[in-house]
């Protein structure tokens, strides 16, 4: 090639951007990290500090600590996993549960409790939600299908999680007491609150390689943004792509729900405010998505240590309120960018 | 070097798309596929690109295409396809790049080659113009000039292209079809299925007519698109004549319907 090479503005500075991006989102993600740290609640309503010298360390390391890290980690999961399937699906309506492992996750753990196999607190729920999602990726797999098409695959989701929410809807239905219906439905909205090391123990084993698989998968989204043909000409196989997001997305979502119970929208509505960001690139958009998710749920989980005396809401439930009309509005007024 | 396609078919389901295929295709070449809708230029396109599954072997310089890595493929099969969908509105600049990806190594930044090609690749299809623009608001004749840019910043060997001026105005047509020639003559090997017989005479030595899913001719402009072969496999009456000393072949009279 004789050409010389001129300066090719765009490309580094819209990398520049992202980078500036992530590195804002990162002093977001210390400082609710911190509110969190400082911030608590007893029935009584919010408190700062932590309660005298001698009630610090407890309050930190059993209380605050894994709070904190719990809405890092699983506002982040969602965060990149939101990104990465809407990159997949190319749909921005695309989202973390839409694959059926939130839901699969909620009712293995749901059937655990049904059956009396542990107490709300025991890692044994945990551990029955995990084989919940990782039951609901082999039945996406064999409905699917090793060559199935992504329409194919957004259907199979559906129905595992209409089913997965059918059966759950059955054990709540049949519930042995009111007692354990309610630690169910507790459970099943999904909440920050109660957790220990031992919860964050058991999620991040399965958060980190579920993120390694779909940051894997980061060139092959980009391949995507001009169809399966293109992409698989230029060396990236979209099948390939497909199934390291699936697999990804169902070992992390599958962890973080494992530990909080269902936490909705946050997939949704994180990638879709910094995709402009980008420069739409669905690649320089992963990083940027997790510490986005980071924020949104930190920040989300203290509003919720600081709203006035009475009940704590569950985290699940205030992500929902406010995901739900931005869902609405997303269907109404944005067009997938597909009729380009 | 040369692109040899052996015994190459398609089937889909029970359909013959397109009935074993022998032949060879040498760099430096311009070569149309025409024919009518339905003949099997596309099939035999992606076909050679190594993207449908397909009886027969198709080999580069005597090395089978599906012993290749699928990264190495990439980089010396560029496919545009007929149609092709943009699912994100990013600027035209960073569309073109990813014609990139196969030459860049996972996480790292585009490369002063990188950047050249894209930039060449703007300049050749004429859309540095809007390179800035996102993709969303181009014209459909603008969009097809930018996917072509997106599969000539490749910059492979082999550049299969499916209709590449079927949505342009006539300035651009001959501009596409001139880049191409430019591009094959500098030594890549060009597969363009196309439909305007004026320009696929005017610019390309080789054509193969394909019909009902066979190749039925193979050769030069003149030879291959004479007013008997037009009338029986295209049902259409031809103007043939010449014109500042080259081809001019224009389909001028529907005859009756098969």
């Amino acid at each position: 090639m004789t050409i010389a090479a001129p300066r090719s503005a765009s490309d580094t500075r819209e990398v520049r951007a992202a980078w500036r991006l992530s590195g804002a989102l990162g002093i977001l993600v210390i400082a609710a990290a911190g509110a969190s740290l400082v911030i608590g609640r007893t029935s009584g309503g919010p408190t700062f500090g932590f309660g005298g010298p001698d009630l610090a360390r407890i309050v930190l390391t059993e209380i605050r600590v894994p709070r904190t890290l719990l809405a890092l980690l699983v506002g982040g999961t969602l965060g990149l996993c939101g990104a990465a399937l809407q990159g997949l699906l190319r749909n921005p309506l695309a989202e973390p549960g839409l694959l059926g492992a939130s839901s699969g996750a909620a009712f293995g753990a749901v059937l655990v409790f049904y059956f009396g196999l542990a107490g709300a607190d025991s890692l044994m729920l945990p551990a029955g939600a995990v084989a919940g999602s990782l039951v609901a990726l082999a039945a996406l797999y064999g409905l699917a299908g090793r060559r199935g098409d992504f329409l194919t695959v957004v259907l199979a989701g559906i129905a595992i999680n209409a089913f997965a929410a059918a059966l759950t809807s059955l054990a709540l239905n049949f519930a042995p007491s009111p007692y354990a219906a309610l630690e169910i439905l507790f459970w099943m909205l999904g909440s920050l609150a109660d957790r220990s090391l031992a919860h964050v123990a058991l999620a991040l084993p399965l958060m980190v390689p579920g993120w390694l698989l779909v940051v894997a998968a980061a060139r092959g989204l980009d391949a995507l943004t001009l169809g399966e043909e293109t992409a698989a000409s230029l060396g990236l196989d979209p099948r390939r792509t497909q199934w390291l997001v699936i697999g990804g997305t169902a070992l992390a979502v599958g962890g973080a729900v494992a530990v909080t119970g269902v936490v909705g929208f946050v997939g949704l509505v994180v990638p879709h405010l910094l995709r402009g960001r980008v420069g739409q690139h669905p690649s320089r958009l992963l990083l940027p998505s997790f510490l986005g998710g980071a924020v949104l749920t930190s920040v989300a989980d203290v509003a919720i240590r600081l709203m006035p005396p009475g009940p704590e809401l569950k985290l699940g439930v205030v992500t929902a309120l406010l995901g739900a009309p931005f869902f609405l509005h997303l269907i109404v007024r944005a067009r997938p960018a597909g009729g380009a | 070097m040369t692109l040899v396609a052996r015994d190459v078919g398609v089937v889909y389901g029970t359909r013959v798309a397109l009935q074993p295929v022998n032949v060879a295709l040498e760099r430096g070449e311009l070569v149309a596929l025409v024919g009518p809708n339905g003949a099997g230029k596309t099939s035999l396109l992606k076909a050679l690109a190594g993207l449908l599954p397909h009886a027969g072997t198709v080999t580069w310089s005597g090395a089978a295409l599906d012993s290749l890595a699928s990264r190495a493929r990439a980089r010396l099969i560029a496919y545009l396809p007929q149609a092709a969908s943009l699912h994100w509105p990013m600027t035209t600049r960073d569309l073109v790049a990813l014609g990139r990806l196969p030459h860049r190594a996972f996480g790292a930044a585009p490369s002063e080659d990188d950047r050249a090609a894209t930039e060449w690749a703007l300049e050749q299809t004429e859309t540095t113009a809007f390179a800035e623009r996102t993709v969303d608001r181009l014209s459909s004749g603008e969009r097809a000039r930018v996917l072509l840019a997106r599969a000539l910043a490749v910059r492979a060997p082999v550049l299969l292209v499916d209709e590449p001026i079927a949505a342009l105005d006539p300035y651009h047509q001959l501009q596409v079809m001139a880049t191409l020639r430019t591009y094959a003559s500098d030594g890549a090997l060009v597969v363009a299925v196309l439909h305007d017989l004026p320009l696929v005479a005017r610019f390309c030595a080789r054509v193969l007519l394909l019909d009902a899913g066979a190749v039925v001719d193979d050769g030069n402009p003149e030879r291959v698109l004479n007013a008997r072969a037009l009338e029986r496999h295209y049902r259409v009456e031809p103007l043939v004549t010449t014109h500042e000393g080259e081809p001019l072949i224009l389909p001028w009279r529907r005859l009756t319907p098969r």
